[in-house]
């Protein structure tokens, strides 16, 4: 191993501990105070502390990024912050419109598979002035999700993803690092986050689970990022994802029938029509990036 | 780009300063107001929908309106900088041109108030957990941002055309004649669309409030007003030259 690849796999390691460490004492620690799950319970005190976990947390690998950096006395050059908006704005587009359309599709298909019985036009009847409103409103809160969805991105594909792809070809680097990613969110996993705990191959299949999405997130967004050579469209992916899931859909625009119905699905059964809609996103992503890498190969 | 982005805080460093510090000390104040809340009067978590979360409702976002507001009144120093025949002539023969110049003051601003923002999410966030979850008031944060934009864009290509001092007064102006219509509409006009009985005009008003027709006109506006940040990014391009004529020496 050449003395630069060394150096840069020094540098992953020492970033990958400084993202891992928090959530691996923070999550059991609360566990502990609390005595139990932090994320499957309904104490209020736990809710309170969920959200700030939620909204410190994800700013934790950014900060492992900075620090790291600074510990290796890298510099700071290819971070990855400037905005290349200049014949890339479909880009920035796609970075809101596919995960809208993931979401709203996803919707579509927890519709057609567990909405027996009850028809398109009769499940999402709400299409009013008031619902498209409250939707409006809830797209533009991304604004504020933006913040710690970027704290992920610039860490993850800010950072990670060019190390790992300086180590190994893209298409192996970009599911190594949609494990990690899905590794980093185990602790909160295991506490009930996403799936809650009472899911059969609990906690192993909710962790499985979260390495898939992440994997296939990984390849849309490491694409963004490597065309635009910008963290911004990665984080507006990260944000509208987060903030538009397909339970946030039905509580827009179903009928109060659709919304008990899906209450009675299991976290990992909303999951799976969601994964699908992923696995089409992962599959074009990996073309276009397998593409992008055969071409730096000729050239 | 990242050039001219540098030159601009680096010239406005202590209005970037005064912009953050102000952010912080409103939610330090809130922070604050909430810790002796609880210590020195041994309040609780406020119950939600109770008047006390309406105080914490009204406060928090009267804090957030003052951290967005009070760096906008010295948005004109930004354009002070640079306002004169000398400058502009060397700002239009730089590779970037005046496009660049123009554009890198609408992406410092951009900046500025996005910085706000955070520190108010922060502020928000540390607020909603020392209060049990009870209130938050996040969801007015994207629409004061979005407020802050608008302005910002009514304003700058009145600054950019007419210089910094003068833009301000024709824009206070424009904004201050645009109220009068509204108002006279209101006094005088055909309102029966927006309250249809006029023996309780207040309780018309009301019911239209709670009717749930508004948030939709509420939910157009950030997208409105980052569209209008837009448009009038491109608005000043055009117009810098003819604005650079006729600053001073």
């Amino acid at each position: 191993m050449s003395s630069d690849k060394k150096l840069t796999v020094k540098r992953l390691v020492i970033f990958l501990v400084l993202a891992f460490l928090p959530f691996c004492i923070i999550v059991p620690v609360m566990w502990s105070y609390f005595g139990e799950p932090i994320y499957a319970s309904e104490n209020p005190d736990t809710v309170v502390a969920n959200y700030c976990v939620g909204v410190f947390g994800m700013m934790v690998p950014s900060i492992a990024h900075l620090l790291t950096r600074l510990i290796t006395k890298e510099g700071f050059r290819n971070t990855y912050l400037g905005l290349n908006t200049k014949g890339k704005m479909g880009y920035y587009a796609a970075s809101v419109i596919v995960p809208l359309a993931c979401s709203s599709l996803s919707a579509v298909l927890v519709w057609a598979f567990f909405m027996n019985g009850s028809g398109f036009g009769d499940t999402f009847n709400n299409f009013n002035i008031q619902s498209i409103g409250l939707f409006l409103l809830q797209f533009a809160y991304s604004l504020i999700v933006f913040f710690p969805a970027f704290g992920e991105e610039w860490g993850w594909r800010g950072y990670m993803m060019p190390k790992l792809m300086e180590l190994m070809p893209k298409p192996l680097a970009v599911i190594a690092g949609g494990i990690i990613w899905g590794l980093w969110h185990a602790p909160l996993t295991v506490a009930g986050h996403n799936f809650g705990v009472d899911y059969p191959g609990y906690p192993f299949v909710g962790i499985g689970l979260m390495c898939l999405m992440c994997t296939a997130m990984n390849a849309f967004m490491t694409l963004l990022t490597e065309k635009t050579k910008s963290i911004y469209p990665a984080a507006f992916v990260h944000a509208v994802n987060n903030n538009l899931s397909i339970g946030v859909m039905f509580t827009f625009f179903s009928n109060e029938e659709a919304m008990m119905k899906l209450g009675g699905l299991s976290a990992v059964e909303m999951f799976i029509p969601y994964i699908g809609v992923l696995a089409v996103i992962f599959i074009i992503s990996m073309v276009f990036l397998t593409k992008n890498h055969e071409l730096t190969i000729d050239n | 780009m990242s050039g001219l982005l540098y030159k601009n805080f680096r010239i406005n460093r202590s209005s970037m300063i005064f912009t953050l510090v102000t952010a912080i000390l409103c939610g330090l104040t809130l922070i604050f107001a909430a810790l002796f809340g609880y210590t020195l009067r041994g309040v609780t978590p406020v119950e939600p929908a109770s008047a006390s979360s309406t105080d914490v409702l009204t406060a928090s976002s009267a804090c957030y309106f003052l951290a967005f507001w009070l760096p906008s009144m010295a948005s004109a120093t930004l354009f002070h900088a640079d306002e004169n025949k000398t400058c502009c002539a060397f700002a239009m023969s730089l590779p970037q041109g005046a496009k660049g110049h123009v554009e890198a003051k609408y992406y410092y601003l951009l900046i500025q108030a996005l910085g706000i923002l955070f520190i108010m999410f922060i502020t928000d966030t540390i607020l909603t957990a020392m209060l049990g979850g009870t209130v938050s008031t996040t969801a007015v944060l994207p629409l004061l941002f979005s407020l802050h934009l608008f302005l910002a864009a009514v304003e700058i290509p009145f600054m950019i055309l007419f210089g910094a001092d003068r833009g301000l007064q024709i824009k206070g102006g424009v904004v201050l004649a645009v109220f009068a219509m509204v108002a006279v509409y209101f006094l005088f006009g055909d309102i029966s669309w927006f309250i249809e009985n006029e023996d309780d005009p207040l309780g018309a008003f009301m019911a239209w409030l709670g009717s749930g027709d508004i948030i939709f006109w509420l939910a157009l506006f950030p997208y409105i007003s980052i569209a209008a940040y837009y448009i009038s990014c491109k608005i000043s391009v055009k117009i810098y030259r003819k604005g650079a004529e006729s600053y001073e020496q």
